[in-house]
Protein backbone atom coordinates (compact mmCIF):
# COMPACT_ATOMS: atom_id res chain seq x y z
CA UNK A 1 0.00 0.00 0.00
CA UNK A 2 3.22 2.24 -0.44
CA UNK A 3 1.56 3.71 -3.84
CA UNK A 4 -1.42 5.13 -1.82
CA UNK A 5 0.73 7.00 0.86
CA UNK A 6 3.30 8.14 -1.45
CA UNK A 7 2.46 10.97 -3.21
CA UNK A 8 4.90 12.22 -5.69
CA UNK A 9 8.34 11.17 -6.45
CA UNK A 10 9.69 14.76 -6.19
CA UNK A 11 11.46 14.46 -10.00
CA UNK A 12 9.74 16.32 -12.68
CA UNK A 13 7.41 14.31 -15.05
CA UNK A 14 7.56 11.09 -13.23
CA UNK A 15 4.51 10.07 -11.70
CA UNK A 16 4.39 7.55 -8.60
CA UNK A 17 4.12 4.10 -9.60
CA UNK A 18 1.01 1.71 -9.03
CA UNK A 19 2.12 -1.31 -9.72
CA UNK A 20 6.00 -0.93 -9.58
CA UNK A 21 6.23 -4.69 -8.69
CA UNK A 22 4.10 -6.04 -11.41
CA UNK A 23 5.76 -3.58 -14.14
CA UNK A 24 9.36 -3.93 -13.25
CA UNK A 25 8.46 -8.16 -13.44
CA UNK A 26 7.11 -7.76 -16.78
CA UNK A 27 10.14 -5.59 -17.83
CA UNK A 28 12.47 -7.86 -16.66
CA UNK A 29 11.21 -10.97 -18.27
CA UNK A 30 11.25 -9.12 -21.45
CA UNK A 31 14.65 -7.98 -21.46
CA UNK A 32 16.00 -11.59 -19.95
CA UNK A 33 14.04 -13.36 -23.07
CA UNK A 34 15.47 -10.51 -25.45
CA UNK A 35 18.95 -11.27 -23.98
CA UNK A 36 18.42 -15.28 -24.84
CA UNK A 37 18.05 -14.37 -28.26
CA UNK A 38 21.63 -13.20 -28.52
CA UNK A 39 24.77 -15.40 -28.50
CA UNK A 40 25.68 -17.20 -25.58
CA UNK A 41 29.54 -15.84 -25.34
CA UNK A 42 28.20 -12.20 -25.89
CA UNK A 43 29.83 -10.15 -22.99
CA UNK A 44 26.81 -7.62 -22.92
CA UNK A 45 24.47 -10.65 -22.55
CA UNK A 46 26.21 -11.90 -19.61
CA UNK A 47 26.39 -8.38 -17.82
CA UNK A 48 22.93 -8.02 -18.10
CA UNK A 49 21.94 -11.20 -17.38
CA UNK A 50 23.65 -10.84 -14.12
CA UNK A 51 21.99 -7.16 -12.99
CA UNK A 52 18.84 -8.19 -14.26
CA UNK A 53 18.97 -11.58 -12.18
CA UNK A 54 20.31 -9.81 -9.70
CA UNK A 55 17.48 -7.26 -9.83
CA UNK A 56 14.71 -9.59 -9.99
CA UNK A 57 15.57 -11.80 -7.63
CA UNK A 58 15.69 -8.64 -4.86
CA UNK A 59 12.22 -7.71 -6.58
CA UNK A 60 11.10 -11.35 -5.90
CA UNK A 61 12.45 -11.68 -2.04
CA UNK A 62 11.19 -8.17 -0.89
CA UNK A 63 7.03 -7.49 -0.70
CA UNK A 64 7.67 -3.60 0.33
CA UNK A 65 8.29 -1.32 -2.42
CA UNK A 66 11.14 0.02 0.09
CA UNK A 67 12.75 -2.79 0.89
CA UNK A 68 13.80 -3.30 -3.06
CA UNK A 69 14.29 0.35 -3.38
CA UNK A 70 17.28 -0.28 -0.23
CA UNK A 71 18.44 -3.57 -1.65
CA UNK A 72 18.87 -2.05 -5.50
CA UNK A 73 20.03 0.65 -4.22
CA UNK A 74 19.97 2.74 -7.55
CA UNK A 75 17.35 5.21 -6.78
CA UNK A 76 13.42 5.17 -6.23
CA UNK A 77 11.33 2.45 -7.57
CA UNK A 78 9.84 4.89 -10.33
CA UNK A 79 13.47 5.26 -11.44
CA UNK A 80 14.28 1.65 -11.48
CA UNK A 81 10.95 1.27 -14.15
CA UNK A 82 12.62 4.03 -16.27
CA UNK A 83 15.77 2.26 -16.14
CA UNK A 84 14.78 -1.38 -17.25
CA UNK A 85 12.73 0.04 -19.95
CA UNK A 86 16.19 2.16 -21.43
CA UNK A 87 17.50 -1.25 -20.82
CA UNK A 88 14.62 -3.48 -23.01
CA UNK A 89 15.27 -0.62 -25.67
CA UNK A 90 18.76 -1.12 -25.86
CA UNK A 91 18.81 -4.67 -25.81
CA UNK A 92 16.03 -4.86 -29.16
CA UNK A 93 18.00 -2.46 -30.74
CA UNK A 94 21.64 -4.36 -29.75
CA UNK A 95 20.39 -7.43 -31.47
CA UNK A 96 20.12 -5.47 -35.00
CA UNK A 97 23.62 -4.23 -34.36
CA UNK A 98 25.49 -7.15 -33.12
CA UNK A 99 28.17 -5.27 -31.41
CA UNK A 100 29.52 -8.63 -29.82
CA UNK A 101 31.38 -9.09 -33.78
CA UNK A 102 35.27 -8.55 -34.17
CA UNK A 103 36.36 -4.05 -34.68
CA UNK A 104 34.65 -3.51 -37.84
CA UNK A 105 38.37 -1.66 -39.07
CA UNK A 106 40.83 -0.22 -37.40
CA UNK A 107 41.89 3.41 -37.54
CA UNK A 108 43.94 4.36 -40.17
CA UNK A 109 47.90 5.08 -38.81
CA UNK A 110 48.35 8.16 -37.07
CA UNK A 111 44.89 8.98 -36.45
CA UNK A 112 44.75 8.89 -32.64
CA UNK A 113 48.41 10.25 -32.29
CA UNK A 114 49.06 13.44 -30.30
CA UNK A 115 50.21 16.03 -30.99
CA UNK A 116 49.90 14.67 -34.65
CA UNK A 117 52.32 13.32 -36.36
CA UNK A 118 54.48 15.45 -39.16
CA UNK A 119 52.81 14.27 -43.06
CA UNK A 120 55.48 12.97 -44.75
CA UNK A 121 58.09 15.31 -46.71
CA UNK A 122 56.95 15.13 -50.25
CA UNK A 123 59.86 16.22 -53.14
CA UNK B 1 73.91 1.30 21.03
CA UNK B 2 70.60 0.95 23.51
CA UNK B 3 71.74 4.19 25.59
CA UNK B 4 72.46 6.71 22.22
CA UNK B 5 68.74 5.45 21.57
CA UNK B 6 67.11 6.44 25.14
CA UNK B 7 69.45 9.79 25.11
CA UNK B 8 67.99 10.64 21.77
CA UNK B 9 64.63 9.96 22.81
CA UNK B 10 64.96 12.12 25.77
CA UNK B 11 65.67 14.91 24.01
CA UNK B 12 62.81 14.63 21.15
CA UNK B 13 60.01 13.78 23.87
CA UNK B 14 60.23 17.26 25.54
CA UNK B 15 60.05 19.12 22.33
CA UNK B 16 57.01 17.10 21.25
CA UNK B 17 54.97 17.71 24.53
CA UNK B 18 55.45 21.21 24.19
CA UNK B 19 54.53 22.06 20.89
CA UNK B 20 51.13 19.62 20.20
CA UNK B 21 50.49 21.54 17.27
CA UNK B 22 53.82 20.85 15.86
CA UNK B 23 53.29 16.75 16.39
CA UNK B 24 50.14 16.87 14.72
CA UNK B 25 51.12 18.55 11.90
CA UNK B 26 54.00 15.92 11.45
CA UNK B 27 51.15 13.09 11.72
CA UNK B 28 49.50 14.78 8.90
CA UNK B 29 52.13 15.45 6.61
CA UNK B 30 52.73 11.42 6.76
CA UNK B 31 49.42 10.33 6.50
CA UNK B 32 48.83 12.59 3.39
CA UNK B 33 52.09 11.24 1.37
CA UNK B 34 51.17 7.64 1.98
CA UNK B 35 48.06 8.49 -0.28
CA UNK B 36 49.68 9.98 -3.26
CA UNK B 37 53.26 9.27 -3.47
CA UNK B 38 55.29 10.68 -6.20
CA UNK B 39 53.57 14.18 -5.87
CA UNK B 40 54.56 16.35 -3.38
CA UNK B 41 54.17 20.05 -4.40
CA UNK B 42 51.47 22.05 -2.97
CA UNK B 43 49.79 23.38 -6.02
CA UNK B 44 50.00 20.21 -8.12
CA UNK B 45 46.33 18.35 -8.22
CA UNK B 46 47.39 14.67 -5.99
CA UNK B 47 46.18 12.12 -8.32
CA UNK B 48 43.49 10.33 -6.90
CA UNK B 49 44.22 6.49 -7.77
CA UNK B 50 40.67 4.84 -6.52
CA UNK B 51 38.69 6.99 -9.44
CA UNK B 52 41.29 5.89 -11.80
CA UNK B 53 41.39 2.72 -11.31
CA UNK B 54 37.52 2.55 -11.41
CA UNK B 55 37.33 4.23 -14.70
CA UNK B 56 39.82 1.95 -16.21
CA UNK B 57 37.77 -0.90 -15.11
CA UNK B 58 34.73 0.93 -16.09
CA UNK B 59 36.29 1.41 -19.76
CA UNK B 60 37.73 -2.12 -19.86
CA UNK B 61 34.30 -3.34 -18.97
CA UNK B 62 32.62 -1.10 -22.19
CA UNK B 63 34.97 -2.29 -24.18
CA UNK B 64 34.04 -5.82 -23.86
CA UNK B 65 30.27 -5.15 -24.01
CA UNK B 66 31.25 -3.45 -27.75
CA UNK B 67 34.58 -5.35 -29.01
CA UNK B 68 32.27 -4.58 -32.42
CA UNK B 69 33.02 -0.55 -32.19
CA UNK B 70 35.68 0.26 -30.05
CA UNK B 71 39.29 0.88 -30.93
CA UNK B 72 41.11 2.24 -28.13
CA UNK B 73 40.54 2.78 -24.33
CA UNK B 74 43.05 6.19 -22.84
CA UNK B 75 42.53 7.95 -19.71
CA UNK B 76 43.89 11.72 -20.13
CA UNK B 77 44.81 13.73 -17.86
CA UNK B 78 44.61 11.62 -14.88
CA UNK B 79 41.15 10.82 -14.39
CA UNK B 80 39.54 11.65 -18.05
CA UNK B 81 38.40 8.57 -19.68
CA UNK B 82 37.97 8.74 -23.41
CA UNK B 83 36.37 6.19 -25.80
CA UNK B 84 38.01 6.40 -29.33
CA UNK B 85 35.42 4.35 -31.73
CA UNK B 86 35.00 4.01 -35.72
CA UNK B 87 32.59 6.35 -36.92
CA UNK B 88 30.22 3.80 -37.70
CA UNK B 89 28.92 3.22 -34.20
CA UNK B 90 28.52 6.37 -32.78
CA UNK B 91 25.00 5.50 -32.67
CA UNK B 92 25.49 1.85 -30.67
CA UNK B 93 27.97 3.11 -28.70
CA UNK B 94 25.95 6.53 -27.12
CA UNK B 95 23.10 4.39 -27.08
CA UNK B 96 24.74 1.87 -25.21
CA UNK B 97 26.44 4.85 -22.72
CA UNK B 98 22.61 5.98 -22.14
CA UNK B 99 20.64 3.53 -21.48
CA UNK B 100 22.64 0.62 -19.95
CA UNK B 101 22.25 -0.12 -16.19
CA UNK B 102 25.76 0.56 -15.39
CA UNK B 103 26.49 3.45 -17.46
CA UNK B 104 23.15 5.59 -17.60
CA UNK B 105 25.20 8.84 -18.69
CA UNK B 106 21.44 10.42 -20.26
CA UNK B 107 23.00 14.16 -20.41
CA UNK B 108 25.01 15.03 -23.35
CA UNK B 109 27.46 18.27 -22.36
CA UNK B 110 28.76 19.11 -25.98
CA UNK B 111 29.39 17.94 -29.26
CA UNK B 112 32.83 19.73 -30.24
CA UNK B 113 35.61 18.39 -33.34
CA UNK B 114 38.73 19.35 -34.17
CA UNK B 115 40.29 20.33 -37.72
CA UNK B 116 44.02 18.30 -38.08
CA UNK B 117 44.76 18.54 -41.94
CA UNK B 118 47.87 16.12 -42.05
CA UNK B 119 45.17 13.08 -41.01
CA UNK B 120 43.50 10.68 -43.26
CA UNK B 121 40.10 11.82 -41.89
CA UNK B 122 40.59 15.36 -40.69
CA UNK B 123 38.30 16.16 -38.12
CA UNK B 124 37.47 14.25 -34.84
CA UNK B 125 34.31 14.44 -33.29
CA UNK B 126 34.17 14.59 -29.50
CA UNK B 127 31.12 13.68 -27.22
CA UNK B 128 31.09 14.65 -24.03
CA UNK B 129 28.71 12.67 -21.38
CA UNK B 130 27.43 12.94 -18.06
CA UNK B 131 26.01 10.61 -16.07
CA UNK B 132 23.93 12.08 -12.70
CA UNK B 133 23.10 8.89 -11.26
CA UNK B 134 27.06 7.99 -11.18
CA UNK B 135 28.38 11.16 -10.96
CA UNK B 136 31.14 10.44 -13.65
CA UNK B 137 31.85 11.59 -17.20
CA UNK B 138 33.17 9.98 -20.02
CA UNK B 139 34.15 11.59 -23.60
CA UNK B 140 33.55 9.46 -26.78
CA UNK B 141 35.82 10.18 -30.12
CA UNK B 142 35.38 9.48 -33.57
CA UNK B 143 36.86 10.82 -36.89
CA UNK B 144 35.89 11.55 -40.41
CA UNK B 145 36.44 13.66 -43.36
CA UNK B 146 34.79 16.40 -45.00
CA UNK B 147 32.45 13.88 -47.58
CA UNK B 148 31.71 11.11 -45.00
CA UNK B 149 28.61 11.26 -42.86
CA UNK B 150 28.00 10.69 -39.55
CA UNK B 151 24.90 9.75 -38.03
CA UNK B 152 23.48 12.22 -35.82
CA UNK B 153 22.55 11.41 -32.39
CA UNK B 154 19.65 13.81 -32.49
CA UNK B 155 17.74 10.33 -31.89
CA UNK B 156 19.25 9.28 -28.18
CA UNK B 157 20.13 12.69 -27.04
CA UNK B 158 17.28 15.57 -27.85
CA UNK B 159 20.48 18.31 -26.56
CA UNK B 160 22.53 17.36 -29.85
CA UNK B 161 20.37 18.93 -32.20
CA UNK B 162 21.94 22.06 -32.35
CA UNK B 163 25.91 20.82 -30.84
CA UNK B 164 25.63 19.16 -33.98
CA UNK B 165 24.50 22.28 -36.10
CA UNK B 166 27.53 24.05 -34.63
CA UNK B 167 29.46 21.56 -35.46
CA UNK B 168 28.18 21.55 -38.83
CA UNK B 169 28.60 25.15 -39.60
CA UNK B 170 31.97 25.95 -38.33
CA UNK B 171 33.49 22.79 -39.58
CA UNK B 172 31.58 21.56 -42.54
CA UNK B 173 30.83 17.88 -40.95
CA UNK B 174 28.03 16.65 -42.48
CA UNK B 175 25.58 14.80 -40.00
CA UNK B 176 22.68 12.05 -41.96
CA UNK B 177 19.58 12.17 -40.58
CA UNK B 178 19.15 15.80 -38.71
CA UNK B 179 16.41 16.90 -38.44
CA UNK B 180 17.11 20.73 -39.29
CA UNK B 181 20.88 21.00 -40.25
CA UNK B 182 21.47 24.51 -40.45
CA UNK B 183 24.19 27.26 -40.09
CA UNK B 184 23.47 28.36 -36.45
CA UNK B 185 26.30 30.82 -35.71
CA UNK B 186 27.54 32.40 -38.64
CA UNK B 187 25.54 35.42 -40.42
CA UNK B 188 23.05 34.75 -43.09
CA UNK B 189 24.32 34.10 -46.25
CA UNK B 190 27.74 33.09 -44.96
CA UNK B 191 30.02 30.72 -47.09
CA UNK B 192 32.87 28.54 -45.66
CA UNK B 193 33.44 26.85 -42.55
CA UNK B 194 35.07 28.71 -40.15
CA UNK B 195 36.89 26.63 -37.59
CA UNK B 196 38.78 24.64 -40.71
CA UNK B 197 42.28 25.39 -40.04
CA UNK B 198 42.58 26.59 -44.16
CA UNK B 199 39.64 28.87 -43.54
CA UNK B 200 41.45 32.30 -43.56
CA UNK B 201 42.36 34.52 -40.60
CA UNK B 202 39.93 37.63 -42.26
CA UNK B 203 37.55 35.16 -44.36
CA UNK B 204 37.07 35.52 -48.00
CA UNK B 205 34.25 38.40 -48.13
CA UNK B 206 34.25 42.22 -46.42
CA UNK B 207 31.34 44.04 -45.74
CA UNK B 208 31.01 48.26 -46.40
CA UNK B 209 28.45 50.78 -46.86
CA UNK B 210 28.58 52.28 -50.08
CA UNK B 211 27.40 55.95 -50.29
CA UNK B 212 26.78 55.89 -54.10
CA UNK B 213 24.31 52.76 -53.81
CA UNK B 214 23.07 53.65 -50.52
CA UNK B 215 23.33 50.44 -48.59
CA UNK B 216 25.42 47.80 -47.23
CA UNK B 217 27.54 46.20 -50.34
CA UNK B 218 29.53 42.69 -49.56
CA UNK B 219 32.79 42.79 -51.95
CA UNK B 220 35.42 40.06 -51.87
CA UNK B 221 37.89 40.87 -49.92
CA UNK B 222 40.69 42.82 -50.85
CA UNK B 223 44.22 42.57 -48.77
CA UNK B 224 45.57 46.42 -48.22
CA UNK B 225 49.25 44.29 -47.69
CA UNK B 226 50.76 41.78 -49.75
CA UNK B 227 50.24 38.66 -48.96
CA UNK B 228 53.13 37.61 -46.54
CA UNK B 229 54.06 34.08 -45.50
CA UNK B 230 53.90 34.65 -41.25
CA UNK B 231 56.64 31.99 -39.80
CA UNK B 232 54.99 31.29 -36.32
CA UNK B 233 57.19 28.84 -34.31
CA UNK B 234 60.13 30.06 -32.41
CA UNK B 235 64.01 29.25 -33.19
CA UNK B 236 64.43 28.23 -29.47
CA UNK B 237 62.42 25.07 -27.57
CA UNK B 238 58.86 26.45 -25.76
CA UNK B 239 58.66 24.44 -23.13
CA UNK B 240 62.29 22.94 -21.84
CA UNK B 241 60.75 21.96 -18.31
CA UNK B 242 58.19 19.43 -19.96
CA UNK B 243 60.75 17.76 -22.07
CA UNK B 244 60.67 14.82 -20.29
CA UNK B 245 57.01 14.92 -19.66
CA UNK B 246 54.88 11.56 -19.60
CA UNK B 247 52.36 11.61 -22.01
CA UNK B 248 49.09 13.23 -21.80
CA UNK B 249 47.25 9.98 -22.90
CA UNK B 250 47.82 6.53 -20.96
CA UNK B 251 46.47 3.54 -23.12
CA UNK B 252 44.10 1.08 -21.20
CA UNK B 253 44.93 -2.77 -22.58
CA UNK B 254 41.66 -4.21 -23.68
CA UNK B 255 42.31 -8.37 -23.82
CA UNK B 256 41.31 -9.52 -26.75
CA UNK B 257 39.02 -12.64 -27.30
CA UNK B 258 40.12 -15.48 -28.94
Amino acid sequence: MAGAIKKTTGLTGLAVAKHPHHTLGVLYGKILRTLQKMPEEAAYRKYTEEIICERAEVLKRNSSVEGVEKQIKCGQVEELIVQAENELILARKMLTWKPWEPLLKEAPANQWVWPPAKPPKTG
Amino acid sequence: MASLLRQLARTVRPSLVRNGVCSTSVLYKHTESTEAPGETRPTVRKPDLLARSQLKDFGKYVAECLPKYIQKVQITAGDELELLIVPEGVLPVLQFLKDHHNAQFANITDITALDVPSREYRFELVYNLLSLRFNSRIRVKTYTDELTPIDSACDIYKGANWYEREVWDMYGVFFANHPDLRRILTDYGFEGHPQRKDFPLSGYVEVRYDDEKKRVVVEPLELAQEFRRFELSAPWEQFPNFRNAPPAAEEIKVEEKK
